[in-house]
């Protein structure tokens, strides 16, 4: 079976930000160089969730950190620096919320910075805030360097072609297919509704009214769907008891191999010694 | 494993995306245009779970938050860790499929007040147990959250009872106060499962509307565990039993046909002919 990657788009810079990128999926704009795009779907995504275990399993400073210079160097190997920032962006509201409560509402903690009025910021509460923070931001961000570096039909056909349940894969590939539709017909059910004077900026009641002109025409119509995928899978053999031929088989190394298991056993056990409390010695 | 792969046939497979978009899609909108303190992100957990048993609503449930952590445009904040609650209300789901919950029990006389009157007692039991528990007593000063809470209480326990009952005498369908007490008693798992992971590994906040009740209940000087666990007792069952009303209301107005066609669809058919 021949090793096949995905096509490279024509002329699209190393930060795939032509105009042409600006309206396509980064993928689609981006060649797929570099050492770290050219790993195997399947390592790119033990990483991701290696990093997601250690930013949250390892309190105090080190797990967020490491994991956050882990995903730094993973980007600049990617060179998606620039990319990486809205997605940055995106965890504000998170970050300013994690933050202000934590400050100002720490429970139980007395070393004020500094009292204006009722408030009362407490260095307990910083720390715990800043911590907090690290972690959700080294979270998103190694989530973001997966979604910049690979394409989620490439990660399904590996994952199926090393076993994985057929019917699971389809539930994935469909429902990634499917979001981007449904969004975009929520969006237009609200202003659908908004025409016949749907009130989505009022107070909380008014807004609460509008869940069922909402939700309703949006799950009826996608449950109408059903039957017509149903007869269309049926009809290309779904449920045949066959292994499927594979289509797309995607470069995997044995020392990648090698270091994507050492990296799954060794994110667990280290989640197991922190739990175990043998990593309090870390900062 | 028969009754396993039972639970996976071709038409369950083809639901499940749709389930997950419908989560994904009507969650995404609620959170972010109407802004409510509620997450309307388990419709299609409940959906599939009811439709094809406990095993499809759960996996239904994970791979909703996973992917939707992960989606590509909308993916981010601290939706995927929560994946965990998502499948145990799934396979919640898939019981009160098994036991029938979801299905029409069209009553009149007696019967329908009797009915009204067992879901209005129902939700006033889980208000009141709220209401008198621990989590909620103590001075502020001693870590408790203060009188105010009291009210918030009582005014959304007598709301959801007066819905509760308005709903089954409307509709004259006793299965109201099923499932107003399914998804009542979700609504509490829900929170019983989600408040650890708020807390450990999101310093008990999440970025969307119910970060307001934690302020408050913090403002109290609820601890960081006691403040998540008090946030999803207020939204948590008002979320869930409003997601078993919308799925209720969806099941009762597709046909028989169409239902019978799932796994456990003559669990929920039963007298649907009626609507």
């Amino acid at each position: 079976m021949a090793e096949l990657e995905a096509p490279a788009a024509p002329s699209a810079p190393s930060d795939g930000s032509t105009a042409i990128s600006g309206r396509l999926p980064d993928f689609v704009a981006r060649p797929p160089t570099g050492p770290y795009r050219r790993l195997n779907p399947t390592t790119k995504l033990v990483i991701a969730f290696a990093e997601a275990l250690v930013a949250f399993g390892v309190r105090g400073w080190t797990g967020p950190l490491v994991v956050l210079g882990v995903i730094l160097a993973g980007a600049v190997t990617a060179r998606i620096g620039r990319a990486l920032l809205p997605y940055l962006l995106a965890t504000i509201p998170l970050v300013a919320s994690i933050l202000l409560i934590n400050t100002f509402l720490y429970p139980g903690a007395t070393d004020r910075i500094v009292t204006v009025g009722p408030l009362a910021p407490t260095w307990t509460g910083l720390v715990a805030a800043t911590q907090a923070t690290l972690r959700v931001v080294a979270f998103a961000m190694s989530v973001a360097l997966l979604g910049l570096t690979t394409q989620p039909d490439h990660l399904i056909a590996d994952l199926e072609r090393r076993g994985a349940g057929r019917r699971v894969m389809f539930v994935v590939g469909a429902t990634l297919r499917m979001i981007p539709r449904m969004i975009e017909r929520a969006g237009e059910i609200t202003e659908a509704q908004r025409a016949r004077a749907l009130d989505t900026e009022g107070r909380v009641w008014r807004r609460a009214r509008g869940v069922v002109p909402l939700a309703g025409p949006l799950v009826f119509g996608a449950l109408t769907d059903v039957e017509e995928l149903t007869m269309a899978l049926e009809a290309r053999g779904f449920t045949a008891p066959t292994r499927r031929t594979v289509l797309r088989v995607f470069p995997d190394s044995g020392w990648e191999r090698g270091a994507r298991w050492a990296l799954f056993l060794g994110s667990i056990v280290v989640l197991i010694l922190s739990i175990a409390g043998r990593l309090e010695f870390l900062p | 494993m028969d009754w396993l792969s039972r639970q996976f046939s071709t038409r369950v497979i083809v639901l499940m995306p749709i389930a997950i978009a419908i989560n994904i899609a009507v969650g995404y909108t609620v959170q972010t245009v109407l802004k409510l303190p509620i997450y309307m992100d388990s419709i299609g957990t409940i959906l599939v779970g009811v439709l094809a048993g406990p095993i499809a609503g759960a996996l239904t449930g994970i791979l909703s938050n996973l992917i939707w952590q992960y989606a590509p445009g909308i993916g981010g904040g601290t939706i995927g860790p929560f994946a965990v609650t998502a499948g145990v209300i799934g396979l919640l789901a898939g019981l009160w499929g098994y036991l029938g919950v979801y299905r029409p029990r069209p009553a009149s006389g007696t019967q329908l007040y009797g009915a009204a009157l067992v879901g209005v007692a129902i939700i006033l039991v889980l208000a009141w147990r709220i209401y008198t528990s621990p989590v909620y007593g103590g001075d502020p000063s001693t870590g408790g959250y203060g009188s105010g809470v009291y009210l918030v209480i009582v005014g959304i326990g007598v709301v959801a009872a007066l819905a509760v009952g308005g709903f089954i005498i409307l509709r004259r369908d006793a299965a109201g106060a099923w499932v107003a007490v399914a998804g009542a008693v979700t609504g509490i798992v829900a929170a019983i499962v989600s408040a650890p992971i708020a807390a450990y590994l999101f310093g008990g906040v999440t970025g969307s509307g119910v970060d307001l009740i934690v302020a408050a209940l913090r403002q109290g000087g609820a601890d960081v565990f006691n403040a998540s666990l008090g946030q999803g007792f207020f939204s948590d069952p008002i979320d869930k039993t409003i997601t078993s009303f919308v799925v209720y209301i969806v099941l009762a107005s597709l046909s028989t046909r169409v239902l019978a066609r799932f796994p456990l669809g003559e669990r929920i058919a039963g007298s649907a002919a009626a609507y």
